[in-house]
Formats: structure tokens, C-alpha cells, sequence
């Protein structure tokens, strides 16, 4: 999610943005990733990315009203207190789909011997943090824990459908912070076949919200929309190649995006030095690093 | 569960001039502050134990009948189960907006409060520690204070709020303090004109900070910075906790916002 709600963003708000995948966690200082390098700054975790873009006057919220700027905030809580833990569960805790897609798609992307225990640090990583923020009485087992985070996770899709509606947007025509960040949390969800994807079943049950992905896809990630590939290795396969074409886009892209796309009126976009985003790993590969 | 609401439910939190601290009392605030606008009467039990006594660990926790129930969200649901709401006007966008905007103040106001009380060295050593295990005797009062510690240390690591220094917190205070002001506006509530278990939330939390005596004001400045917030919280004091014999944030406050609850 860090990675893609940053890519969506910059697409939302002009940034002219390289991703580079580094297959290399170690060099990310503090070994955080994804990374913003502009010049000489190197800055990690999406809050700050999202506010030294903003600086930069790389806005995608000129257009919103206070009262939009506060909601945004509100529903970007509601997302990590409610979604957050169910999708760390798919995709790290969940035996089945750890083994089958996460650990081998993730590991594939870094180098021996990281990808040793690498993998496994991340589960237990995301692991603790579910039972720390919502075990502990009345729940006492970890399946009683699934169970409520899975139910609150659907509750949040469910009031994310109903807030959405009909728009084509969160905030009207234009997308803005949280079109991002929704689509950088719900992106993996619906693209990513896991073996027991409870949550994309439940996704596919909410079609504005799926309505809502395969625009920003289609418009500013110049993906077509493929239908479901065949389950087992060739799913993996499947994933991983258009992932590759993600991670492989041009900054010429850019140029090509919707007249729609915000630009803010006292500041000409600049052309200026090329920003460029380290990712370990492909675009909507699995949570990299757990930062609020 | 189709019982009327007794006479005799009871909430219970910590014991209040020595003991609670500024997160459960904000949180008992805001429990106590929904029922009054549910019309809902409740009396305010303090206790030593309570946090041992309540089901989920947490307070406030009430006692109604023979149902035990914590929490603001579950004593939401459970209030609404006996008949008595007030979100039901609300369409399905205002109540994904209310949702969200709860989980907001859970997700900065609280977490911050628990920050300053068990993360900032200066407060856990002149305030926290000396409040938390006062009614037990030593070795006990430190055995309890620093397992709580080492607990919340745990978890504010685990979501990242560990390495955040107090300055970013305040930051953070800051930023969801001008979220709730511009929600707000000019409106009484931020419904409009009914209050919501939104309001009890904010107002819990809003008031016990602004009238709690800290290490230092900074943590209220951020909030007094807003005049509709604290115009907000005046209301809601007026209204629902003025004029009753209750033993919690009543006339005594009066109209100043220090009040200080702690030695």
C-alpha cells in the first residue's frame, strides 16, 4: 500500500515521478521503504512524502474545501485503524497465502540473503501488530482476532462503497489525497488472488469501489483491466508480470495524463529535477514497511 | 435484550483525584457524556480496580442490569440494542463520515494522549508513576505503573509511534485539532443540531485536556487554539453536566478551562 497510494498521488497532482525498484533493502536508511530522493533529501514513510510533495506544490487537494481536507484525515484513520489489520493479515499472517504468494513473490524481488529472512520478519512484524492494537480481552484467540478484524475490515469497505457512491471520485471529478490513499489500500485487495481472499470476495461485492480501481488504473497506470487469471502458479505469474510492466512505466507518462489532473494556479509545475522513488520491490507489491 | 435501562446502572473508572489519568478520564468522559444525551441516567462509580474489573481491560466500563460492557464503541452498540440512539437521522454518508471521524480522534487524539503519559520521560516520572499505583503500597504501585508501561511502550512501537519525538506529536494534536475545528464550523454539534456519540468522543477528550494540569500547557494550547472547539466543549458542559448531582466534571469547573485534577 505505501508504494501505490505514493505512485497514485503523483499522478494525481503532476509529480513527475521515476520509480526505481531497488532490489537492495539494506541501502534504505534505516531501511525504510519506500523512499522519496529529490536531490539530495532522501525522506521515507508516505505521511512525510505526501507533505514534501505538497511543499514542492505538488498539490492534488488546491481544490478542496477545509471541510474536504478535514474528512480526508478522518477517512485515512478509519483506514488504518479498520482496514489496515485485515489486509497485514492477508497478506502476511494467513498461512495459505503467505506461503503461496506473498513470501515467494516478495523474496523474488530481493537478494540472497535477505530474501531469507526478510520475509519472515515482515510476517512476524505484521503479526505483532495486529494482536498488539486489537488482541487482548474479550478476544483471547488469534482466530476470535481474525474474525473481528475481518468483520470490521468489510464494515469499512462497506461505509467506503456508501461514501463513494455514484462519484467518479471521493471529492467530485478530480482525484485528490484520499483517491489515493483508498486506492493504494484497495489496489492490492482487488488485483492480488490470493488463495483465501476473503476480502476480495467481499470487495467484488462493492462494484462502485471496484469501478473506482479499474478507472485509476486504466486512466493513470495505462493498465487494461484483465479479468481473473486461472488460479495456481499461473496466477503468480500472472500478478507478477503486469507488476513488472508497472514497475517498468516512464516518467513520459506524465504528459500523457488527464487535463483534469490539478495543477496549482499561482505555481506553474515545474520541470525540474526528476523525483525519484526507490521501491523495494514492484508497485503494489505487499506492504513494504508498516509506517503510519 | 428488550430491559428498560435500570435505575441503578453504574460506570466505573479509576479513582478520580488521585488515580486516573488523562486518557481513561477523557474516555470516561466521553461515556458519561453520551449517556447524558441519551438521557440515559448513570452514576459514577471510582474504584482502584477498575481496569482489572472491566471485561476488555479498558475503562470506563458500565453495569447495567447484569451485562457488563466497556468502551465507548460496544456501550454504543448496547445502548442502541435497548432502543436509545443518536445516529439514527443520520443517512449512510453522515454515518461513514461519523466513523470515520471517531476513529480519527481514537487513531491521534488518544494515541497521543497515551504518548505524553507513558512515552515522555518528564511526565511518566512527575505525574504518571506517582498517580497510577498510588492506592497500592510499594513495591506493587511501581511493579503496576512500569508493566503498563512496558505494555504501551509495545505498542506504540508496533504502530509506529515509538520514534516520534513530542514536538511531531503535538504536531499530530495539532492536525487532528484542525480537522475537528473545520468539521465543526460555525454548527453546534457536528450533526447540526443533534449531538452524536461523535460529540460525546470529541467532547471527552477535548475537555479533559483542556482542563488537566500537565507537566507543561502545550498539549492545551494546541486545543485552545480553536475557539469553536472550546466554545464546543462550554456547550456541551453546559448543557449536559450542569445542575446534576453527579460526581464527575460538574459546576466546579465552572467557566475557566484549569482545573486541576492532579496533585
Amino acid at each position: 500500500p505505501p508504494l501505490a497510494i505514493l505512485q497514485a498521488y503523483a499522478k494525481f497532482s503532476g509529480a513527475p515521478l521515476t520509480v526505481n525498484a531497488i532490489n537492495n533493502s539494506w541501502r534504505a536508511p534505516k531501511g525504510e521503504i519506500p523512499i522519496l530522493i529529490s536531490e539530495d533529501t532522501a525522506i521515507s514513510q508516505p505521511a512525510k512524502i505526501l507533505n514534501y510533495l505538497r511543499k514542492q506544490k505538488y498539490n492534488a487537494d488546491y481544490e478542496l474545501s477545509a471541510k474536504q481536507g478535514a474528512d480526508t484525515l478522518a477517512y485515512i484513520a478509519l483506514l488504518e485503524e479498520k482496514l489496515l489489520p485485515a489486509l497485514l493479515h492477508t497478506f502476511w499472517v494467513e498461512a495459505e497465502n503467505y506461503c503461496s504468494v506473498t513470501k515467494p513473490w516478495f523474496a523474488s524481488r530481493i537478494p540472497f540473503p535477505l530474501s531469507l529472512f526478510l520475509p519472515g520478519k515482515m510476517s512476524r512484524e505484521a503479526l505483532n501488530r495486529i494482536l498488539l492494537t486489537r488482541g487482548g480481552p474479550p478476544l483471547y484467540s488469534l482466530t476470535e482476532v481474525e474474525a473481528q478484524i475481518y468483520r470490521d475490515a468489510k464494515e469499512c469497505l462497506n461505509l467506503l462503497s456508501k461514501r463513494l457512491g455514484t462519484s467518479q471520485f471521493f471529492f467530485g471529478n478530480t482525484p485528490s489525497t484520499l483517491d489515493a490513499f483508498v486506492f493504494g489500500f484497495l489496489a492490492p485487495v482487488y488485483k492480488v488472488c490470493f488463495p483465501r481472499g476473503q476480502l476480495q470476495e467481499h470487495l467484488k461485492q462493492l462494484p462502485n469501489l471496484c469501478r473506482f480501481c479499474d478507472d485509476i488504473l486504466s486512466c493513470y497506470f495505462r493498465l487494461t483491466v484483465s479479468g481473473h487469471s486461472p488460479a495456481g502458479q499461473d496466477t503468480v505469474d500472472a500478478n507478477l508480470q503486469k507488476l513488472t510492466q508497472l514497475v517498468n512505466k516512464e516518467s513520459n507518462l506524465i504528459e500523457k495524463m488527464d487535463d483534469n489532473l490539478r495543477k496549482s494556479p499561482q505555481h506553474p509545475p515545474r520541470k525540474l529535477t526528476t523525483l525519484k522513488l526507490a521501491a523495494g520491490g514492484e508497485e503494489s507489491s505487499p506492504l513494504n514497511r508498516l509506517s503510519p | 435484550a428488550a430491559e428498560p435501562w435500570p435505575e441503578n446502572a453504574a460506570l466505573y473508572q479509576q479513582l478520580k483525584e488521585e488515580q486516573i489519568l488523562l486518557s481513561d478520564n477523557a474516555s470516561s468522559l466521553a461515556v458519561q457524556a453520551f449517556l447524558q444525551m441519551c438521557n440515559l441516567p448513570v452514576r459514577v462509580v471510582c474504584r482502584a480496580n477498575a481496569e482489572y474489573m472491566s471485561p476488555s481491560g479498558k475503562v470506563p466500563f458500565i453495569h447495567v442490569g447484569n451485562q457488563v460492557v466497556s468502551e465507548l464503541g460496544p456501550i454504543v452498540q448496547f445502548v442502541k440494542a435497548k432502543g436509545h440512539s443518536l445516529s439514527d437521522g443520520l443517512d449512510e454518508v453522515q454515518k461513514a463520515e461519523m466513523k470515520a471521524y471517531m476513529e480519527l480522534v481514537n487513531n491521534m487524539l488518544l494515541t497521543a494522549e497515551l504518548y505524553l503519559q507513558w512515552c515522555d520521560d518528564v511526565t511518566v516520572e512527575e505525574i504518571t508513576h506517582p498517580r497510577y499505583g498510588s492506592p497500592y503500597p510499594w513495591p506493587l504501585n511501581r511493579i503496576l505503573s512500569y508493566q503498563k508501561q512496558w505494555e504501551i511502550r509495545r505498542k506504540m512501537k508496533a504502530i509506529g509511534w515509538a520514534g516520534k519525538s513530542l514536538e511531531q506529536v503535538l504536531e499530530d494534536v495539532d492536525q487532528c485539532c484542525q480537522a475537528l475545528s473545520q468539521r465543526l464550523g460555525t454548527q453546534p454539534y457536528f450533526f447540526n443540531k443533534q449531538p452524536t456519540e461523535l460529540d460525546a468522543l470529541v467532547f471527552g477528550h477535548l475537555f479533559t485536556i483542556l482542563t488537566t494540569q500537565l507537566t507543561s500547557d502545550e498539549l492545551s494550547e494546541k486545543v485552545k487554539n480553536y475557539n469553536n472547539l472550546v466554545a464546543f466543549c462550554r456547550r456541551i458542559e453546559q448543557q449536559y453536566f450542569e445542575g446534576h448531582d453527579k460526581d464527575n466534571s460538574s459546576s466546579a469547573t465552572s467557566r475557566s478551562a484549569k482545573r486541576s485534577l492532579l496533585r
